[in-house]
């Protein structure tokens, strides 16, 4: 299988005085495969997916999507990127914006006529005429998703993608990663929704603190009997200071 | 460049929805109107009287003259005040929305180049300036008419040197607010361009018309001259103040004309060229430079 991705020991942190966000992570992704990236909050899977998307640039280390440097413009061309609470020009509408990324994608005339009513409509957007500033966090997030999938991407990375949406958003964001993935598209999965990650991804990273604790298909992650969120607590609590789950004022029998 | 034209189209199409220079050219355009038609009134008022130029030192056809260059002489100043308000509404947003509120992160992941972007961004942010000041322009032309007219290439040249010094504003504001807040950005831009500068300018100006005898201030603030953006300024503002002066019956001596800046030369237009160059390569470093 050809590869996508291929990250080779990424080291990023934001300040010289700060520690690593991203540790020494190294892995490679294959067309067809979905792989999960999951870790607590600040473990550095966002930075991770930047430093993919060439958003970020990193402090050491390599990152090749497609076999080039994604700093450069035509190795994003097949990338499709939903980041963490998307956002966009708040005074367009949702067709403008998917026409301004259309045409960002070097997408003719015909095919944009095609596509974006079709994206609004997996989006549910379809009908919505306002202007993004007066949209919902649930209402960026799926025009995040379809801007994401406009360029018919061969990697698709979803950054939280289903945070805020409703059930069956959420059930439309699973059901287009298998169909993806089916395709032949290579997927990169953020999220905190272990059980969504089990169901659709092959291969997960589990991190913390910036560095991988476990790699691997999800088989050899999650052993038999077990599941991914017993995996997923275990690692991280192992390797993290415990912390009191309540504060004292709230454990105070007394008013 | 692939994309910017794309760029550019979409950020035209926001600041045609923005509020805020809606609002400038409104007040711009009644302000236009209200001062034309003000001035128009006071000459009808004066000249139904038959007593206003019953002296014979001033006849209608003066006063009128005299009027609407009053009138003119007002819109420079109009036309000045609302290129740079607009400049700088355009500047704090053009580029800094895109960044803080993250759709930044959604472009920035399509194949497009941020030289590409940070292209489609000046272009549509010059365009924007260029429309909306035109227009107030426009309509001043069309009340000088009211005066009979004869001053339209006095307002042409202004309003190039106008549109020329504000796309420099712009530009520095757009560049700044890559790096800062875009308040702070405007107000480093206001420190840096109308005060800084304008000190430097106006304290060349004195030493060049030989108000300054230390040699030693006159070559620091030749040097420090040649550092910073030059306010382009058209021959129209010299004309105009001649032609007051005459109208009044005083002398049009050098003496009378040196607090009045002279226009422009070829090396200042060059300097404005080059400065254009350098604040939008500024804006490009400073878009390719950030992370997101």
């Amino acid at each position: 299988m050809a590869g996508v991705v291929s990250v080779q020991n990424l080291r990023k942190r934001y300040r010289r005085r700060d520690p690593w966000a991203v540790d020494g992570v190294t892995f490679d992704l294959q067309a067809g495969q979905a792989f999960g990236l999951l870790g607590p909050n600040g473990a550095g899977k966002t930075s991770v997916v930047k430093m993919i998307a060439g958003l970020l640039r990193p402090d050491t280390g390599t990152v090749s999507l497609f076999g080039s440097d994604p700093g450069n413009a035509v190795a994003r061309k097949d990338l499709g990127f939903s980041p963490e609470d998307p956002d966009f020009p708040k005074f367009l509408r949702a067709s403008e914006v998917l026409d301004y990324f259309a045409s960002l994608l070097g997408l003719d005339q015909a095919e944009r006529r095609r596509r974006i009513p079709e994206t609004l409509a997996f989006a549910g957007l379809e009908a919505e005429r306002r202007q993004i500033r007066q949209y919902s966090k649930g209402m960026k997030q799926r025009l995040g998703i379809a801007q994401a999938i406009l360029g018919r991407p061969k990697l698709l990375i979803l950054d939280e993608p289903t945070a805020d949406l409703d059930p069956m958003g959420r059930r439309d964001v699973r059901a287009l990663i298998e169909r993806l993935k089916a395709s032949g598209v290579a997927i990169l999965l953020n999220s905190h929704l272990l059980s969504e990650v089990e169901l659709v991804c092959d291969t997960v990273a589990i991190l913390a603190r910036g560095r991988v604790l476990k790699e691997g298909a999800m088989a050899e992650v999650v052993p038999e009997g077990s599941n991914l969120e017993d995996v997923f607590v275990r690692l991280v609590e192992a390797n993290q200071p415990q912390r009191d789950h309540l504060p004292s004022f709230i454990s105070d029998t007394t008013p | 460049m692939n994309g910017s034209g794309a760029v550019a189209r979409y950020t035209l199409l926001e600041l045609s929805r923005r509020r805020i220079l809606l609002v400038f050219f409104i007040i711009g355009a009644i302000g236009i109107i209200a001062l034309g038609g003000g001035l128009k009134v006071l000459y009808q008022v004066a000249a139904s009287n038959p007593q206003s130029f019953a002296s014979g030192s001033v006849d209608a056809a003066t006063f009128n003259h005299f009027l609407e260059l009053l009138f003119v002489s007002y819109v420079f100043q109009a036309l000045a005040i609302f290129a740079l308000l607009i400049a700088y509404a355009i500047g704090m947003t053009a580029i800094y929305h895109d960044l803080d509120s993250g759709s930044a992160v959604s472009i920035f992941s399509k194949p497009i180049s941020r030289l590409a972007f940070a292209a489609g961004k000046i272009l549509a942010a010059i365009v924007g300036l260029i429309v909306i000041v035109g227009l107030l322009a426009l309509e001043a032309r069309a009340v000088m008419f009211l005066f009979g007219g004869g001053l339209e290439n006095a307002l042409t040249g202004q309003l190039l040197a106008v549109v020329a010094n504000a796309i420099v504003v712009m530009l520095i504001v757009l560049s700044v607010s890559t790096w800062i807040n875009n308040i702070l950005a405007a107000v480093v831009t206001f420190i840096y361009y109308n005060v800084v500068t304008g000190i430097i300018a106006t304290v060349h100006m004195l030493a060049d018309g030989g108000l300054i005898g230390n040699a030693a201030v006159r070559n620091v603030f030749d040097v420090l001259y040649w550092l910073v953006p030059h306010q382009l300024v058209s021959s129209a503002i010299r004309d105009l103040a001649k032609a007051q002066i005459e109208i009044a019956g005083g002398a049009t001596s050098n003496q009378a004309l040196a607090s009045v800046p002279a226009p422009s030369g070829a090396g200042d237009i060059a300097w404005w060229g080059f400065t254009v160059l350098a604040f939008a390569g500024l804006v490009y470093y400073a878009v390719r430079r950030r992370q997101v």
